[in-house]
């Protein structure tokens, strides 16, 4: 029998994958990236932004051709391809390399928030559009740039309330440097294994004994103790030379008092082909998936144009806002009625506007009675106001007192004093 | 400060970091891997310590944490999002899924090869030269073996008794795993290359490698200990990886 059950029309959703996010979602979302973007400002970053798509070949010429099989394409009108940004370190070393560097200014600090796009990705429970919010640190050293964005990295952790969540910090040139002596073939080989972190392979391999030992042991390197474990391990003076920047990083940031929250693991391994010194990822309880990461990236640069150090990270937003906890953000923080005649009315409009350049969220009830807009009012709406000709007839829901007051009165109680600048501030986007 | 283990109080006297959530496979591995960890030590010694395993039960609970009970293919997808923290599961599906896990043990056992068959009598005008259609429950491992070849290729991807699709003109060829070679003798097929060999892995996910470190150490060590010899012949590389995401600034 065939089942005759239409199904909905697409009008009635989205492509999958997409985020369609309502007003609760998003407003936890955007207060995430606002206080991202207030502590990018607070290190001097500056927020750029670049457009959602580009040139497919931007892509390819930093990334690799073989990363354009899982982007988002379209088609321009003169039949140029097009994609959407799949991160945005690739367009900020684009827009920094070809525009910014080269009218000076280096050390470039640029921040920036904003959706990015990977196509083939549906059906793996993974988003094909997401938020990342992140930082690039252009034309700075190591090892004092890479301890700046840690810590930084670390700071934005912190205040964004991801308890326990820990920023593992690795070197490439540890373990590259050990596979510099193989063949290319079979260097290539051990690459992708490390990659896919397919450790059960990489340990069939014919490889030399020392880099066999050091290959086993490579996923449990971190802890305490990391250093001393692979000091021995290290097959040459730039295998060595990446402990010592990490032990002199450690000790940086004890300066800057992330210390509890970072730690060596030796065993992060990000893209040999992006990345070229230290490397790392925040891991958290409740979340499989690391909630930022980054690291040092020497040679993009100099693919668009401009060769430059540099080192950056990006936060997964919907990611690090699975870890933390979920804050009841209201419609609105005041009530005001506005039903009446039109003195009546323009009083509330008025006092409204007055709520509102104190910084409060303020939403005008029209047709509604006092009992009505108390008992309508959603649970986190803290106050209801109702403004007469001589008086404001306030209920603070949260304590369940109702008081008359004078306007200016009204307007203290639910504001706060004037002077105290409660508000404002961490609304500014920087 | 390292501080790896989350004083977090959990039941039983564990922390939260102790608690390990292991995925194990119906079919094929799934006596042998119940066995394996009740020797392990994660299911408790006593033989009714989770009372008989059953496949229907879909939640164990064991001496440090639980086990849940799923479908093969979809091991790597509860390991990859943390709602497993380790899993057993062939190579095979890990193959077919490139899925971000970390593959750190190869536990031996179940082992099995996969292959690309044909009809009995067509071997030697394999391959042929025009396209060729080939069923299997591995689509992108089939996908990428014709690829590397420059071979036309159809694939028609079956949930199972893939081997009945030459024999019905479904398909031309077969890409699957044998253990002995029996189905496909039975099905009138005969191998005419070797794809990949695969044996159960432990895999982890890698967020829970770092929060939960010292016991997966401890679950990785354990299982190292008891693992059956793997086969004689290392993993052969043939099919080549599923390709993982890189290059990009991951979040």
């Amino acid at each position: 029998m065939r089942l005759r059950d239409a199904p909905p029309p697409r009008w009635q959703q989205v492509p999958p994958g997409l985020p369609d996010l309502g007003p609760v979602e998003a407003a936890r979302r955007s207060a995430l990236c606002d206080l991202l973007r207030e502590e990018f400002r607070l290190w001097g970053y500056r927020e750029v932004a670049p457009p959602t798509l580009e040139y497919l070949e931007t892509f390819t010429r930093g990334a690799g051709a073989g990363t354009a099989d899982r982007l988002f394409k379209l088609t321009d009108r003169g039949g140029e391809l097009l994609a959407l940004r799949p991160d945005f370190t690739l367009p900020v070393a684009r827009l920094a390399a070809t525009r910014l560097l080269p009218a000076g200014g280096a050390p470039l600090r640029l921040a920036y928030v904003g959706s990015v796009f990977r196509g083939q990705e549906e059906g793996q429970g993974r988003l094909r559009e997401f938020t990342q919010a992140g930082v690039e640190l252009l034309g700075g050293e190591a090892p004092d740039a890479d301890a700046e964005v840690i810590a930084l990295a670390a700071s934005c952790l912190r205040r964004a309330g991801a308890a326990g969540a820990i920023l593992h910090i690795g070197h490439l040139d540890f373990i590259d440097d050990a596979l510099h002596p193989l063949p290319p073939h079979l260097r290539e080989e051990v690459r992708d294994h490390l990659y896919r972190k397919a450790f059960v392979d990489l340990d069939a391999l014919d490889l030399p004994p020392a880099l066999r030992r050091l290959l086993r042991v490579l996923p449990d390197l971190r802890g305490p103790d990391v250093l001393r474990r692979a000091r021995p391990l290290a097959a040459s003076p730039r295998s060595a030379r990446a402990l010592e920047e990490l032990a002199g990083l450690m000790e940086r940031l004890g300066e800057y008092g992330v210390g509890d929250l970072v730690g060596i693991d030796l065993g992060i391994i990000r893209d040999f082909g992006y990345y070229t010194g230290v490397v790392f990822e925040a891991y958290g309880s409740g979340s499989g998936y690391p909630l930022l990461g980054g690291g040092r990236y020497d040679r993009l640069l100099e693919r668009f144009g401009t060769p430059a150090a540099a080192t950056g990270f990006a936060v997964g937003v919907e990611r690090l806002l699975s870890t933390i906890p979920d804050a009841v953000t209201p419609s609105a923080e005041v009530i005001v009625l506005a039903s009446g005649d039109a003195p009546a009315r323009a009083r509330a409009v008025r006092f409204a506007a007055g709520l509102r350049a104190r910084g409060l969220a303020a939403v005008l009830a029209f047709r509604q009675g006092w009992d009505e807009a108390v008992r309508g009012a959603e649970a986190a709406v803290r106050w209801v106001a109702q403004v007469g000709e001589d008086d404001v007839r306030v209920l603070d829901r949260a304590v369940g007192r109702e008081e008359h007051l004078s306007l200016l009165g009204a307007l203290r109680a639910i504001a706060g004093p004037e002077d105290a600048g409660r508000r404002g501030g961490a609304d500014r986007v920087g | 400060m390292w501080d790896e283990r989350r004083e977090v109080a959990a039941p039983g006297g564990l922390t939260a970091a102790d608690v390990l959530t292991v995925a194990v496979p119906t079919g094929r591995l799934f006596a042998e891997s119940i066995s394996l960890l009740r020797r392990a030590g994660v299911l408790g010694t006593a033989p009714d310590a989770c009372g008989p395993p059953q496949e229907r039960s879909l939640v164990l609970l064991a001496a440090a944490g639980q086990i849940l009970v799923v479908k093969p293919a979809d091991i790597p997808v509860y390991v990859e999002h943390g709602a497993a923290d380790a899993g057993i599961v062939g190579r095979d599906v890990l193959l077919e899924q490139g899925r971000d896990v970390y593959e750190l043990v190869d536990l031996g056992f179940g082992p099995c090869r996969g292959v690309v068959a044909v009809r009995s009598g067509e071997e030697n005008a394999w391959p042929r030269g025009r396209t060729v259609r080939v069923a299997t429950k591995y689509p992108r491992i089939a996908a990428r073996y014709c690829e590397r070849r420059g071979w036309p290729v159809e694939i028609i991807a079956l949930n199972g008794a893939v081997e009945l699709a030459p024999r019905v003109g479904l398909a031309d060829a077969i890409l699957d795993v044998v253990v002995t070679g029996r189905t496909l003798r039975d099905n009138l097929l005969v191998e005419v290359a070797e794809v990949f060999r695969s044996t159960a892995r432990l895999v982890v996910n890698r967020a829970s490698l770092r929060t939960k470190g010292a016991a997966v150490q401890r679950l990785i060590a354990a299982l190292e200990e008891l693992k059956t010899q793997p086969a004689d012949e290392a993993a052969s590389g043939v099919a080549g990886p599923a390709p993982v995401q890189r290059a990009w600034r991951d979040g």
